[in-house]
């Protein structure tokens, strides 16, 4: 995979390269501040692009909103967002213009080298990855006499999961069970909630999350 | 000119006149009042009656406080009071507080003033009103022409109230002393409330990321350690390792927050507003007046007003969620000359207890270390509405 990494501080950046250069991928540009990164994206067209939501020249969102900028201009190209904290607001932004190719996550899920390289493979081939931190948030929520309370433990681990993005596959890895029981848990986790049962995919963690931001 | 219906004349002379006439009262109760000082000052001279002083000085506050608010109700101004208090230390030290207040000296000038001005504005009165009825009655009812001597009343009440305000206002220096009063007790509030975060922030620090940093560096050696002899062990030992690195970021984010939300950074404080008024799970309104809707530095209010403002309102919201059972709520947030004003209201239960929870106590203590003020009113049945100013140069 060719990707572009924009993130102002040097020790990240070098450990980013190092880190994607050793999985296999390519890196295919630098940027270190917000005005680089979206020419840096046209001229690369890169497979995905990894970028910190706080660069200079401003130390505010300049990343996600060159990543808002790059997916309008390049519809379709795959973001995965870090930042230091994750904030509700920023991924309804990221996630406004469709599920397809988005991800947002913590920087400290980057040690975990295998989930991130994963979860990278995942946005760069139009999956989704929402920081478990995010998820945990969303579901806090809906709690208080809701149809969440209704969900057994099993089934609200795996709406966590989904609402992470995660496909059945990974799903089963993740609880160690088998495919077919997290098929059987979404189904009665989709009809727990009222929702019209849905493929996997984008569209499923879209429905997965309007139920709980509502 | 409009000529002015003469019902309007006469209420307004007949409001004048009451004003005057209670001022007239006023000046017999002076009279009184005057009496009883010099009994209280002979009692005092001769040693046995010294305790009369301060009771009698308590009395005449008292005369001076109705004067006060009934000036500042024709005036429509309010007539500050400025006294030492009476109720403390031993009876010398009571005497000598009501002796040498300059509060008692103002008040008794005004006491011997009302005495003379009271009446003879009141006589002044009660001679204008046959006056204009006579010339009034000729010149409105006869000539058609507006009133010229019963609007006089109003004047000699306004005069009146004149006179009380400028003998019962504190001299500037006393209320200059009193402002100097006010700031040095926020101040030192303001100092032992930053004194009080930086604790917290040390005490969170150190139980948390530096206690999390340091196993995790022990958990290293040991891996170290282990490398050789005995790799399975050393791993498990790097994933405890990697575990503690996790908590300690974990850790250092809610510090983060705790002393300045990033969200304000990235967003200003309305756009921060949003976001949380985003993740509150009630529906709510925010409305923002005179502020920017964005980070721009020039128009934002000092970084620790836009922190003390987000708490504010992440408190009011939270509150909201959790106990009103609301489940719609209004934020409004308000630029105004010298301070920043901020508004919760939800449609909940109301009876909202201050004491049951620390949130609000919490609130309380930022606002005033900021030198601003806290209004909570939640009578049961609701709305609950929490309304913070904080003062703040634009």
């Amino acid at each position: 995979m060719r990707v572009v990494i924009a993130e102002d501080n040097a020790l990240l950046r070098e450990g980013l390269v190092l880190l994607l250069g050793s999985a296999g991928h390519e890196v295919a540009g630098v940027a270190a501040t917000g005005p680089e990164v979206l020419p840096l994206l046209l001229e690369q067209r890169p497979d995905v692009a990894v970028l910190d939501v706080r660069l200079p020249p401003g130390f505010r969102d300049e990343g996600l909103r060159a990543a808002l900028d790059a997916r309008r201009k390049l519809p379709g190209l795959p973001v995965l967002v870090l930042s230091q904290y994750v904030e509700e607001t920023y991924a309804a932004e990221l996630l406004g213009g469709g599920a397809h190719g988005v991800g947002y996550l913590l920087k400290d899920r980057v040690g975990r080298v295998d989930e991130f390289l994963e979860a990278l493979e995942r946005v760069a081939t139009g999956g989704t990855a929402l920081d478990p931190e995010v998820v945990t948030e969303l579901m806090s929520r809906g709690r208080g006499g809701g149809p969440l309370d209704g969900l057994t433990p099993r089934e609200e681990e795996v709406l966590r999961l989904m609402a992470e993005g995660r496909d059945n596959t990974t799903i089963a890895q993740a609880l160690v069970i088998t495919e077919r029981s997290v098929h059987k848990h979404i189904g009665n986790v989709f009809a727990k909630l009222g929702l019209p049962p849905s493929d996997s995919g984008h569209r499923r963690v879209l429905a997965v999350l309007a139920y709980l931001r509502r | 000119m409009r000529r002015v219906p003469v019902r309007e004349v006469l209420r307004g002379a007949a409001r004048a006149s009451f004003h005057l006439a209670t001022g007239a009262g006023l000046s017999l109760v002076c009279y009184v009042m005057i009496g009883l000082m010099l009994l209280a000052a002979t009692a005092t001279a001769c040693v046995i009656g010294a305790g009369m002083l301060p009771e009698t000085v308590r009395v005449l506050r008292g005369l001076a406080g109705f004067e006060r608010r009934r000036t500042a109700a024709w005036l429509g101004v309010p007539v500050p009071e400025k006294y030492l208090p009476l109720d403390q230390g031993s009876l010398l030290e009571r005497v000598r507080s009501a002796a040498t207040d300059p509060g008692t000296h103002r008040d008794l000038r005004w006491l011997a003033a009302q005495l003379v001005y009271g009446l003879t504005l009141c006589y002044a009165a009660m001679l204008l009103w046959p006056l204009g009825l006579l010339v009034d009655g000729v010149w409105c009812g006869l000539a058609r022409r507006s009133a010229v001597l019963l609007p006089r009343l109003t004047d000699l009440a306004d005069l009146q109230a004149r006179i009380s305000r400028l003998l019962l206002l504190p001299s500037p220096s006393a209320r200059l002393s009193e402002r100097v009063d006010e700031l040095a007790a926020t101040r030192a509030g303001a100092v032992a409330a930053h004194g009080a975060e930086l604790r917290r922030i040390e005490r969170d620090l150190h139980d948390g990321a530096q206690a999390h940093l340091v196993a995790l560096s022990m958990r290293l050696g040991m891996a170290r350690r282990a490398h050789e002899r005995d790799p399975a062990a050393a791993r498990s030992l790097l994933d405890a390792a990697q575990d503690q690195a996790e908590e300690a970021l974990a850790d250092l984010r809610h510090v983060v927050r705790g002393i300045h939300p990033p969200v304000l950074t990235d967003r200003g404080l309305v756009g921060a507003v949003r976001a949380l008024a985003a993740g509150s799970g009630l529906e709510v309104s925010v409305v923002a007046r005179q502020l920017a809707d964005g980070p721009e530095d020039g128009a934002r209010a000092p970084a620790a007003i836009e922190a003390a403002a987000y708490f504010v309102v992440a408190e009011g919201l939270t509150n909201a969620a959790k106990h009103s059972g609301a489940e719609r709520a209004e934020v409004e947030l308000r630029r105004e000359e010298k301070l920043l004003r901020v508004r919760v209201r939800d449609e909940g239960c109301g009876g909202a207890d201050e004491s049951a929870g620390t949130g609000l106590l919490g609130v309380r203590r930022r606002v005033a270390a900021l030198d601003g003020a806290v209004w909570v009113t939640s009578p049961p049945g609701g709305p609950t509405v929490v309304e913070v100013e904080l003062p703040c140069v634009w």
